[in-house]
């Protein structure tokens, strides 16, 4: 069998995810003999630009100039696959997405000066599909080792990924865990994409929502709850938005009516 | 006029370049740019709990996220006046002792190791170099199995938390490291002899002011409440804006530092240039084998200082674990202050040398917090270091190969530009990003 050619990219984030590619071991070996990693910045000098099989990109969108190179890596990408938290929902520093005053907010750090504006293009953390199209999605903070080789094996066999469609709760459940909500604790376990094993839950402390929200996640729910428990409406979007990106600022857009 | 331009450094951490400006036979200018995205970190945290804040700074860095933990941990703790016992201290650093391995193994084997074999990487040498690339992946692998069995994840676990943890480390998981600890000793002991087997390139050597925390112990190790400088002063943590002295740069996202306004190196050569003689045991004997003076002057030596230090660390697990068992495992500490307010500044020496978190608490909710990372304090020596290349390697009229001896030189310091460039600010500067938006 021919090797496919394969690219990991990455933008704004903390390299995570290939981080965990590069801890893949023995495995990654056995995965060099199926693909050719044509451009790895991190981990190899001799990087070129090909036509590419499968792509991996990590982290989120923060300059133009990080726009025009995804836009451009599209091109020349048979298939895009966004891996981690940042590249799949724009990551924690999108968490003020949408917030009036995003130019402020960067000038108040980096100072006021349109020159500078100007010269770096810079916006508001995005996620990679709000600029191209993206054919799967592999989540995470940072990802799962195993559930990203499971799903290349699947990639490379011509299938898409599998993964779960529950959310953290039903881990913590296998897990015998007490449910922390129960006991008053705000826990994002029910609207946090599965997949991580129930970590947090299973060490006494409550999910704080790192691998993105669920689909169809019950927000409404959980955020009535949470009040009834004393939380004040601040602190649960403060929790909620701090991984949830696009998604959940959507999310908290739509039951904005229903909680008030 | 000419110029060296590397856009894209490759086997580092983040993204950067360095463009270099030469008059004739001379350097004229030298750049390290850096183009990681802003993510304005410590702007994110303001207004949030001290709980927030542990699980939003240790995404500044997958690499090193426990030494982001630790320091916040330290900082935010200082601020809200809290008393740790002394188990939950060394769960602490033994979690940080994982992660030195695991940075420092990424860094020997897989960032720096194919440059001196002459490889484009580590999954390249595995033909010819198994024996090495194998070790690498099982000291690797062993780091982060530390920082998982502690951390809860070997990335951006969450069980550290403010006054302990959730769940501290089983007894069987404490032997286990304990024993992988032990077994591992002699693969180490062969990466210390791999690294000082090579002939170190003299092209950039020249003296440099080294700064480290002084241990709290007055052992070797990494955490400590004084900044030690080589020039024999001793200063507080809480001084460390002074010492340090940032600033920004037009072409870079990442802050400067300067001390009394001389460019500085912090990282595991200043650490054993400071106190390497503190060293015992079997790190403490290839310390004296192998230190020399060039090791004052001579970046490259950075790669032989980590090796020594994965060694020193795989033994002072053995006696950490011994300790942390023979204590009860406390309860998780509350803060003392109830006033919920205060300021606190944490260090402790991360992978890549001394890492600051300062925070101010008010009614329990953050008002301002800053960050200095190691690497930032170290870009305005590398560029100095890359001057003085350029120019020793032009005089002797080398020309050949010039861009891979300099990303050479930048990758000894094993930079980490995520880090390094998680925010800046900038009070009153102008021009700010004539970036090289020309060259992309």
């Amino acid at each position: 069998m021919e090797k496919k050619k394969a690219g990991i990219y990455s933008f704004t984030g903390c390299s995570g995810e290939q981080l965990v590619i590069l801890e893949c071991g023995a495995k990654l070996f056995e995965l060099l003999e199926l693909i050719e990693i044509k451009s790895f910045l991190m981990a190899q000098s001799n990087n070129e630009k090909a036509i590419l099989d499968i792509v991996f990109l990590e982290g989120s969108i923060t300059t133009k100039k990080q726009e025009k190179e995804l836009k451009e890596i599209r091109t020349h990408s048979k298939m895009l696959v966004a891996i981690g938290t940042c590249a799949c929902f724009g990551g924690i520093q999108s968490m003020n997405l949408g917030e009036p005053g995003w130019k402020k907010r960067f000038q108040k750090v980096y100072g006021d000066n349109d020159k500078l504006f100007k010269a770096m293009e810079p916006f508001e953390s995005k996620p990679c599909d709000t600029f191209v199209k993206i054919d799967y999605y592999i989540p995470g903070c940072p990802m799962d080792k195993e559930q990203f080789l499971h799903s290349v094996a699947r990639i490379l066999n011509g299938n898409p990924p599998y993964l779960y469609k529950f959310p953290v709760c039903t881990e913590c459940k296998w897990k015998e865990n007490d449910c922390l909500l129960l006991k008053g604790i705000p826990c994002l376990g029910p609207l946090t994409r599965g997949g991580c094993g129930a970590i947090c839950p299973s060490y006494n402390l409550p999910c704080v929502g790192c691998w993105g929200p669920i689909e169809e996640a019950n927000v409404a729910s959980e955020y009535k709850l949470l009040i009834e428990k004393g939380y004040s409406p601040q602190e649960l979007q403060r929790k909620m938005r701090k991984f949830g990106g696009v998604t959940m600022m959507e999310y908290l857009k739509k039951i904005k009516k229903q909680v008030k | 006029m000419r110029r060296i331009s590397i856009k894209s450094l490759a086997r580092v951490e983040g993204h950067g370049g360095i463009t270099v400006t030469i008059d004739g036979k001379k350097v004229k200018d030298v750049r390290i740019n850096i183009y990681e995205g802003p993510r304005l970190i410590e702007e994110l945290v303001v207004g949030k709990s001290p709980e927030d804040v542990l699980n939003i700074v240790p995404r500044i860095c997958g690499i090193c996220n426990l030494s982001h933990r630790y320091a916040a941990l330290r900082g935010l703790e200082k601020a809200l006046d809290m008393k740790l016992p002394l188990r939950t201290k060394l769960t602490r650093d033994l979690m940080l002792l994982g992660e030195i391995i695991q940075s420092h193994s990424l860094h020997i084997f897989f960032l720096s190791l194919p440059d001196f074999l002459g490889y484009s990487s580590a999954m390249d040498m595995v033909d010819n170099f198994g024996e090495e690339v194998k070790r690498g992946i099982a000291l690797k692998s062993f780091g982060y199995r530390i920082m998982e069995l502690i951390s809860a994840r070997m990335i951006h676990g969450e069980n550290p938390i403010l006054g302990g943890f959730g769940a501290h480390p089983s007894k069987s998981a404490l032997i286990e490291i304990k024993d992988r600890a032990n077994n591992l000793m002699s693969d180490a002991e062969k990466t210390v002899e791999l690294m000082a087997s090579f002939d170190y390139p003299s092209y950039a050597e020249c003296e440099t002011i080294f700064m480290a925390l002084n241990p709290l112990d007055g052992k070797y190790g990494f955490v400590g409440d004084s900044i030690l400088i080589s020039t024999g002063e001793e200063r507080n943590v809480e001084e460390y804006k002074k010492v340090i002295q940032e600033r920004v740069v037009p072409y870079s996202f990442a802050k400067r530092s300067r001390y009394n306004g001389e460019p500085f190196t912090v990282g595991a050569l200043a650490r054993m240039n400071l106190f390497g003689e503190r060293l015992t045991g079997k790190a403490g004997k290839c310390f004296k084998k192998l230190y020399s003076t060039r090791w004052l002057k001579n970046p490259f030596f950075n790669n032989l200082a980590q090796a020594i230090e994965v060694l020193y660390s795989l033994e002072t697990i053995s006696r950490l674990v011994d300790s942390i068992m023979k204590l009860r495992e406390p309860m998780i500490e509350k803060p003392s202050n109830t006033l919920s307010s205060g300021i606190g500044t944490g260090a402790i020496e991360a992978p890549r040398g001394i890492l600051y978190h300062h925070y101010s608490i008010k009614d329990g909710l953050i008002a301002d917090c800053d960050i200095a990372t190691p690497t930032a304090q170290n870009l305005d020596d590398i560029e100095r270091y890359l001057r003085i290349a350029v120019n020793n390697l032009l005089s002797a009229g080398i020309e050949n190969n010039l861009e891979l001896k300099l990303e050479m030189l930048v990758r000894a310091y094993d930079p980490c530009i995520s880090c390094s460039a998680h925010s800046i600010k900038i009070e009153g500067i102008h021009n700010l990003f004539n970036l090289h938006t020309d060259e992309h």
